[in-house]
C-alpha cells in the first residue's frame, strides 16, 4: 500500500482516476494547480486506487494525501 | 600490504572481475581485493571488501588497502571503483579501526575532484562503508544493497524504532527521500555496468566534431502547444544529446535533471528543470542536487549545459523551513563559480530567482540561447501586475478585475519584459530555431578555453 502525497501547496484541477481503477508506476491520479502549471501527480506504483482523498477545487497542502493505491 | 596469491575466487574478487575486462595481479589484505585494470578501455582501480570474511567489516589492513588504492589512482589519474558490501568498523580492532577508516575518509577527500571515485553498493553497507560511498562522486546501488549509519538491529535497540534494512537503506529511502544514491540498478551486472560506463563517460570525454554532428530529432517536438500544460523534459535532454544519457539521482529531486551523456561524441553534464514535477520549480533539494552536480562537473572538466523552464523557485513555509535560502544558494555558487563551457538554453520560461540560478549571464554562462517565443522576466506578467497595481485591481471585482489583469498584462509585458528585451540587454546571445540547438551549444561549447575546476566535490 503506498500513499501518494501532494508535494507542495496547490488546487485540485482534474480528477483523472477513480477509486477501484487499476493503475501503473507513472500514470497520472490528478492534476494539480499550482504556479500557473498544470502538475501531474503520478503512481509511484503498480496497484490499484483504493482511496481517492481529493475532488476537484480542493486545496491541498503539502503532505496532504491524495490517493492510496494498494 | 602484500601480495597473497588468492586461493578461493571471493565473493569481491568474482566481482571484481566481472566489472573490469581486464585486470592485472591483484591485492588481497585483510577483507579487501584491490585490483587494476580497464573497464570499456578506459584504465581503473578497483577495489572490492569481502563479505565472505567478518561480514566485509573495515580492519586496519584493509582500510589501508583501499586508501593506497585511492592514491594509486590519483597517482595514475584514473578513476577509482569501490564495491562495497560491509558491516562497517570491525569491533575486535576497537578505536585502531575507526583511525583506519578515518584515513580512508581522508584519501578519498585528497582524491576528492582530482579522479572520478564510483562507489557500488552491492549489499549492507553500514557505517564507515556507508560514509565512505557518500564521500565519492557517484553512488550506484544493486538490488541487495542497503546504506545506514547503523543496522535494524541497533536501531531497534537504541531508540525502539523498529524497522527493515530495505526501509531503512534501501533503493526506495535513498534513490527518493535522502538523495545518498545516484543511480538504483535492478540487478548486481547492471550496478557494475553503471559504474564502467560513469568511469568511461568521465576519464574519456572526447571532443567535438562540428562537421560530424549526428543528427537528432527537433527537441521541441516534446513542447505541448499549450503553454500551462506539464511535458517530461526527459525526452528534450535525450533530442538534445547524441542519445540517452545517464540520469543521476533520478527519483530524488525530480523537479530538476541532472544527466551525463554526450554532444557531438563530448561528455557534457545537462541541468534541466523538469515541469512534470512540482511545475519545473526549484526548491530546496533540486538547488543542492544541481549544484552538486554542477561542481562534479566542474572538478573533472566537464561542459555544463542548461536546458531551463522554471516558473521560480518554490515559495511558502514548507521550502523556507526547509532551507530554500541556503541550500538554493549552493547553486548560485557553484554555478558562478565553475570554470568549465557553460552554455544555456530557455526552452519556454525562465522566471525571477530561477532565472539567475538556472544559467544566467550574469552568474556567468559562457552561451544563452533561447528558443521562439521564450519568456523571461522577473515573474510572469499578469503575476506582476497584481502586485504593481495592487491599489487599482482591488477596487475591481469578477470579469472587471480579470479583464483589468489581461489588459494591464499586456502592457507591463510590452514595456518591460519579452524576449527582446533580454537579447537587447545582452542576457540572451540569439534565438535560435529549436531543431539548431545541438550545433548551437555544440559551436559554443568548442569556443570556450577548456579548463577545469580547482575544486574538490564535497558531498553537499
Amino acid at each position: 500500500m503506498a500513499e501518494v502525497r501532494a508535494e507542495m501547496v496547490a488546487n485540485v484541477w482534474k480528477v483523472v482516476v477513480a477509486e477501484g481503477d487499476p493503475v501503473a508506476d507513472g500514470d497520472t491520479l490528478v492534476i494539480l494547480e499550482s504556479m500557473k502549471m498544470e502538475i501531474p501527480v503520478l503512481a509511484e506504483g503498480d496497484g490499484t486506487v483504493s482511496t481517492l482523498a481529493v475532488s476537484e477545487g480542493d486545496v491541498v497542502q503539502e503532505g496532504d494525501v491524495i490517493a492510496v493505491i494498494s | 600490504m602484500t601480495l597473497t596469491p588468492l586461493s578461493t575466487a571471493s565473493l569481491a574478487t568474482s566481482r571484481l572481475f566481472r566489472l573490469l575486462d581486464t585486470s592485472e595481479p591483484h591485492i588481497e589484505a585483510a577483507g579487501v581485493v584491490v585490483m587494476t585494470g580497464t573497464v570499456s578501455g578506459t584504465p581503473v582501480v578497483a577495489f572490492a571488501t569481502d563479505s565472505s570474511v567478518q561480514g566485509g567489516a573495515l580492519g586496519i589492513d584493509g582500510c589501508r588497502a583501499i586508501a593506497d588504492a585511492t592514491d594509486l589512482a590519483v597517482r595514475r589519474g584514473v578513476p577509482v571503483i569501490g564495491i562495497w558490501h560491509s558491516g562497517g568498523a570491525r569491533l575486535r580492532e576497537g578505536v585502531g579501526a575507526l583511525d583506519a577508516v578515518a584515513k580512508v575518509f581522508a584519501a578519498q577527500t585528497r582524491a576528492s575532484g582530482r579522479v572520478p571515485q564510483l562507489s557500488v553498493v552491492l549489499g549492507p553497507a553500514a557505517g564507515g562503508a556507508a560514509y565512505g560511498p557518500a564521500l565519492t562522486d557517484v553512488v550506484v546501488l544493486g538490488p541487495d544493497g542497503r546504506v545506514f549509519v547503523t543496522g535494524p538491529d541497533v536501531v531497534r535497540r537504541v531508540t525502539g524504532e523498529d524497522v527493515d534494512m530495505l526501509r531503512l537503506g534501501g533503493p526506495e529511502p535513498h534513490g527518493r527521500r535522502s538523495g545518498v544514491v545516484h543511480v538504483v540498478s535492478s540487478t548486481d551486472d547492471e550496478a557494475l555496468e553503471t559504474a564502467a560506463q560513469l568511469a568511461v563517460l568521465l576519464h574519456e570525454q572526447g571532443s567535438i566534431d562540428l562537421t560530424r554532428l549526428p543528427q537528432r530529432p527537433d527537441p521541441s517536438r516534446a513542447m505541448p502547444a499549450e503553454a500551462r500544460r506539464a511535458y517530461d523534459m526527459r525526452t528534450v535532454v535525450t533530442d538534445v544529446l547524441d542519445g540517452p544519457g545517464l540520469e543521476l539521482q533520478a527519483n530524488w529531486a525530480p523537479n530538476v535533471l541532472t544527466v551525463l551523456g554526450r554532444l557531438g561524441g563530448r561528455t557534457v553534464g545537462v541541468v534541466a528543470n523538469n515541469p512534470l514535477r512540482l511545475g519545473g520549480c526549484l526548491d530546496a533539494s533540486s538547488g543542492e542536487k544541481a549544484a552538486r552536480f554542477v561542481r562534479m562537473c566542474d572538478a573533472f572538466g566537464v561542459p555544463l549545459v542548461f536546458l531551463v523552464d522554471v516558473p521560480g523557485y518554490l515559495p511558502g513555509v514548507g521550502q523556507e523551513w526547509d532551507g530554500v535560502v541556503r541550500r538554493g544558494a549552493k547553486l548560485l555558487h557553484a554555478y558562478a563559480a565553475a570554470s568549465v563551457p557553460r552554455v544555456t538554453v530557455v526552452v519556454h520560461k525562465s522566471f525571477g530567482g530561477a532565472y539567475i540560478a538556472m544559467g544566467s549571464r550574469g552568474l556567468g554562462a559562457d552561451a544563452v540561447f533561447a528558443w521562439p517565443g521564450a519568456q523571461i522576466d522577473v515573474m510572469g506578467a499578469s503575476a506582476a501586475v497584481e502586485v504593481l497595481h495592487r491599489r487599482e485591481l482591488a477596487t475591481l471585482d469578477g470579469e472587471e478585475r480579470a479583464a483589468a489583469v489581461v489588459r494591464l498584462a499586456e502592457a507591463h509585458a510590452n514595456e518591460t519584459g519579452g524576449l527582446q528585451r533580454a537579447v537587447d540587454g545582452g542576457f540572451v546571445d540569439a534565438v535560435i530555431n529549436p531543431a539548431d540547438t545541438r550545433a548551437a551549444v555544440a559551436g559554443a561549447i568548442v569556443k570556450v578555453r577548456h579548463v577545469r575546476g580547482l575544486n574538490a566535490n564535497i558531498p553537499l
